[in-house]
């Protein structure tokens, strides 16, 4: 595993077989009193509890032939056990509450060496991993680095807080990551640039009326102008409002354009990355986290855009009204700064004091929220148990929450208000002040004490708003990491140079294939299993077993840990992925029907099919006949907001799918557990057709759908417990024979309860 | 492979836990011995005291042997064995003091006292996901490991610590 950053470089040029953190001396030394050199340490990692069920300390080390867990008490180092590494048979680590064990098997005895809190149970399960490796493998197995693909930051190695970037906040490369978006943004250079010159535009223009009003004030007024300038003046100031809005109408268009654009161009861009992905990167990333990236992020980018184009005006107000107010009256400008920490306190004051108002408030109300989502939703179970008066009062109870906590806003809001207030008027005063000294002293005219003032006006809001833009800027970063480090996720791609296999023969052997989704915990031991063309396999075993797993890894979603998997005798690595996927067809548990109608579900496997094929493939799945019943036949809209179908009718819509697709290799998981018993016989009709000449892996809860499997193959966790055809197994009375008994012992029960 | 329906309660008298290590054993008043077993409070917040399920850790299913409904009655060596690996396979530290709270890129670093022990976590910034009230003032936090933090009784804490607590958690 790559290893970067500086606080690695050591081990780098180490013997690779070293530990990555060596224990402090005290552990060392009890290692020695063993007569053991701490130099021939191959593994060491710390727990952070102690026996007592305390936070503390232990240590589990490794040298070649031994295993050892010590504890520290009070500083000191005590050895606990010792067990040499050939008497152990056998290794796991379980999940606790809140923590987690490792546990050994020595000879027949379950031993657990120590337990560790929840952030270490990565490292652990690699080393229990590896002493697993080793009793069934030899001492040959490469020792792991615990602390491999920990979850760190990238750059400074320290373990990650936000896990949904590899980057900690602090490290991200502010200059590198801005680039990076404004080269994203090229085709929108043009707008940007004509944005910024819209902005400066807005600033002259802005700075132009308060200079207006003193020549009206010291020249027109006084009398010392004609007075047709009055009307000139006046005239002149309407026509900068009218300039202004124009302005302003333009930036916000073109503000509004941009962002819009460019966070949709964007999330073509995300998509068209995303469905190029390897099926594990979705496991690894709930749906609903992609959904908020693709999404969410992308909007809320837009609005950090136009936000940032705020800023930047903002910016440019403070400097170019800032200049003004020190050309214009030097003496005068200093005491603008007087007031300035008055301002920013305000505007911190206002984050720190009234955020926690609305955020309170924002809380009761999605309680609030929940609350009745809850009660509509299982508002039949509240009927039915009677319980309308305890619904009430939770009800009242959140509803008081959002009553109190909007109050409070209010009187904050009412507290606070008059105080921003009263700090900036008392911010105008110490310029009454002290301007209309400099007026009486004939320092400066009348004017331009007004002007200063009017500039004083536009000068303190900017300057507040600038107080929270590294807030904004921090968010702005995070949301664009987190979209470039999915648009750096690596694409499953072919080998360079494919074996192509336009029409396959169907045989799937496994060699000696291991697999688990996180390499150290495997699903599949193993496992060796030879399936011919045309064969029916059915897979049966307890759920955990591996079974799902086995179809995952033939079509490939995932490639194995160790050994190989064969399609018609070449590695599957070796062929070309979408030629394979094409030729395999799926029949799941929970049907998927796409958006649209039967029509377009049924051709989804093989675009352009004929209608007539459509027809055939549908009668032949047993779907042709409630198909033709709707109102709207094969162009019926299913999906999202369209028509309900029955479980059964999905599954047969499914089945008509597969059958169009022609698969040369069938999967069918569970495909028929989640229906009733008249429904399972018209699907297991339809079944019957499909499966014909083709190789066909079923999953089957109910074992009585596989009488007719060819070989019936029994996993018990991920290794192969049995397997032959239904009838020698059931003589057998092994595995499949206990499983047939207890379904059917369950039946009898199942009858009893109907009766 | 065939499962019992039945409760099996099991006669506080008639067990005997052993501890070795971290290892508990159990044998039984008919001489049949488990290596290891696992233990489960059926009713792990509001009464952690009645209704103990005792399972067979020696295998993957961990298979229950029965249930203990007041383990306070065992004998007393046994009550203590029992003890001790509740308190570690429950590991949820109780917080006796908060001493200082940091928000940062959306986290919350809180440093505690804890019955266990002096800790420092870090909590995702988003209270309605990862701090639940479980009753009337009795809060649990669940950092960014999903370990969990408990405030039985916010009341009781000393005033600084209430009041971190509760400009943090917006209460």
């Amino acid at each position: 595993m790559p290893m970067s950053g500086s606080e690695r470089a050591l081990g780098d040029d180490h013997d690779a077989t070293a530990p990555s953190s060596l224990p402090p001396q005290p552990v060392m030394d009890v290692l020695r009193e063993q007569g053991r050199d701490p130099t021939g340490l191959r593994l060491a990692l710390r727990s952070d509890l102690s026996p007592d069920g305390k936070f503390g300390e232990q240590w589990l080390l490794m040298d070649d032939s031994d295993l050892w867990v010590l504890e520290r008490p009070n500083g000191h180092a005590r050895l606990r056990y010792r067990y040499p590494l050939d008497a152990i048979r056998d290794a796991k680590v379980e999940r606790c509450v809140g923590n987690g064990l490792i546990q050994v098997t020595v000879g027949d005895e379950p031993r657990v060496l120590l337990h560790f809190s929840n952030e270490f149970i990565d490292q652990f399960g690699r080393v229990a991993f590896y002493l697993h490796e080793r009793a069934e493998r030899g001492p040959e197995v490469p020792v792991p680095d615990p602390d491999a693909d920990a979850h760190r930051c990238r750059v400074c190695r320290q373990p990650l807080l936000d896990r949904s970037i590899k980057v900690c906040p602090r490290c991200i490369q502010r200059g590198r990551l801005l680039r990076r978006l404004l080269s994203l943004a090229r085709p929108y250079w043009g707008r940007m640039g004509a944005i910024v010159g819209l902005l400066l535009a807005g600033v002259l223009v802005d700075l132009l009326p308060p200079y207006l009003t003193r020549v009206l004030i010291d020249d027109v007024l006084r009398g010392d102008a004609p007075q047709g300038m009055l009307l000139t003046l006046v005239g002149a100031l309407l026509a900068i409002q009218v300039v202004r809005v124009g302005i302003t109408l333009s930036t916000n268009w073109q503000t509004i354009n941009l962002s819009t654009r460019f966070t949709s161009s964007l999330r073509d861009a995300l998509f068209a990355h995303l469905k190029r992905l390897p099926v594990d990167y979705f496991d690894k990333n709930q749906i609903g986290r992609l959904m908020t990236r693709v999404n969410q992020d992308t909007g809320e980018l837009q609005g950090l855009i136009s936000q940032m184009t705020t800023f930047a005006l903002n910016i440019l107000l403070v400097i170019g009204i800032g200049a003004v107010l020190f050309t214009m009256a030097p003496s005068l400008g200093l005491y603008v700064l007087i007031p300035t920490p008055l301002v920013l306190a305000a505007a911190f004051f206002y984050y720190r004091y009234m955020r926690p108002h609305f955020e309170r408030f924002w809380i009761a109300r999605w309680r609030l929220n929940a609350t009745l989502n809850t009660f509509l939703s299982g508002v039949r179970v509240v009927k039915a148990f009677a319980q309308e008066e305890q619904e009430q009062d939770r009800y009242h109870r959140r509803n008081e929450q959002v009553l109190n906590s909007r109050l409070q806003v209010d009187l904050a809001w009412s507290r606070f208000f008059p105080l921003v207030s009263f700090a900036f008027g008392a911010g105008g005063l110490i310029i009454w002040y002290a301007g209309g000294n400099a007026v009486l002293e004939g320092h400066i005219t009348l004017g331009t004490l007004m002007a200063f003032l009017s500039y004083l006006g536009m000068f303190y809001g900017p300057l507040s708003n600038l107080t929270h833009i590294s807030q904004t800027l921090n968010q702005f970063l995070t949301i664009s990491q987190r979209m470039f480090e999915m648009l750096d996720e690596e694409p499953q791609v072919n080998q360079p140079d494919p074996i192509h296999k336009p029409q396959l023969g169907g045989q799937i052997a496994f060699d000696n294939v291991t697999f688990g989704y996180d390499p150290y915990f495997p699903v599949i031991r193993d496992l060796t299993l030879t399936i011919e063309p045309g064969e029916m396999i059915g897979v049966v075993g307890p759920s955990g077993a591996g079974k799902t797993t086995l179809v995952n890894l033939i079509c490939r979603f995932y490639d194995v840990t160790r050994g190989t998997i064969r399609i018609d005798g070449e590695d599957i690595r070796d062929l070309s992925m979408e030629e394979i996927r094409r030729q395999i067809g799926m029949v799941l548990q929970t049907p998927f029907l796409f958006q649209g109608t039967l029509a377009e579900n049924i051709v989804y496997g093989k675009p352009g099919a004929t209608r007539d094929e459509i027809i055939r493939a549908a009668k032949a799945a047993n779907a042709h006949d409630f198909i033709t019943r709707l109102p709207e036949g094969y162009d019926t809209i299913v999906g999202e907001g369209g028509t309900g179908l029955s479980g059964g009718e999905r599954q047969r819509v499914s089945i008509a799918r597969a059958i169009l697709h022609d698969p040369r290799i069938l999967i069918l998981d569970e495909a028929t557990s989640s229906v009733d018993t008249e429904t399972e016989r018209q699907i297991q009709e339809a079944l019957e057709t499909l499966v014909k000449g083709r190789t066909t892996i079923a999953i089957a809860h109910r074992l009585s759908t596989l009488y007719n499997a060819d070989r019936i193959v029994v996993l018990n966790h991920g290794r192969l417990e049995e397997q032959g055809p239904p009838r020698q197994l059931m003589d057998n009375k092994g595995a499949f024979y206990n499983l047939v008994q207890l379904q059917t012992q369950l039946a009898r029960i199942d009858g009893v309860v109907t009766l | 492979m065939a499962r019992s329906f039945e409760v099996v309660l099991l006669d506080p008298n008639e067990v005997s836990f052993t501890r070795d290590g971290d290892t508990l054993g159990l044998t039984m008043a008919d001489g049949t011995r488990y290596p290891r077993v696992a233990l489960r409070c059926a009713f792990p917040v509001s009464d952690d005291t009645v209704h103990l399920s005792v399972r067979d850790a020696s295998t993957e299913e961990q298979l229950e042997i029965g249930i203990l409904e007041n383990w306070g009655r065992l004998r007393e060596p046994d009550r203590l064995a029992v003890a001790a690996e509740l308190s570690l396979h429950y590991f949820v530290p109780r917080i006796t003091r908060v001493r200082a709270v940091k928000e940062e890129f959306g986290f919350l670093r809180w440093t505690v006292e804890t019955d266990k022990g002096p800790k420092e976590f870090v909590m995702r910034n988003s209270v309605v996901h990862y701090a639940r009230e479980i009753a009337p003032d009795h809060w649990l936090l669940i950092d960014v490991g999903q370990a969990r933090y408990e405030i039985p009784d916010l009341e009781r804490l000393d005033a600084a610590s209430q009041r971190l607590v509760r400009r943090y958690l917006y209460l």
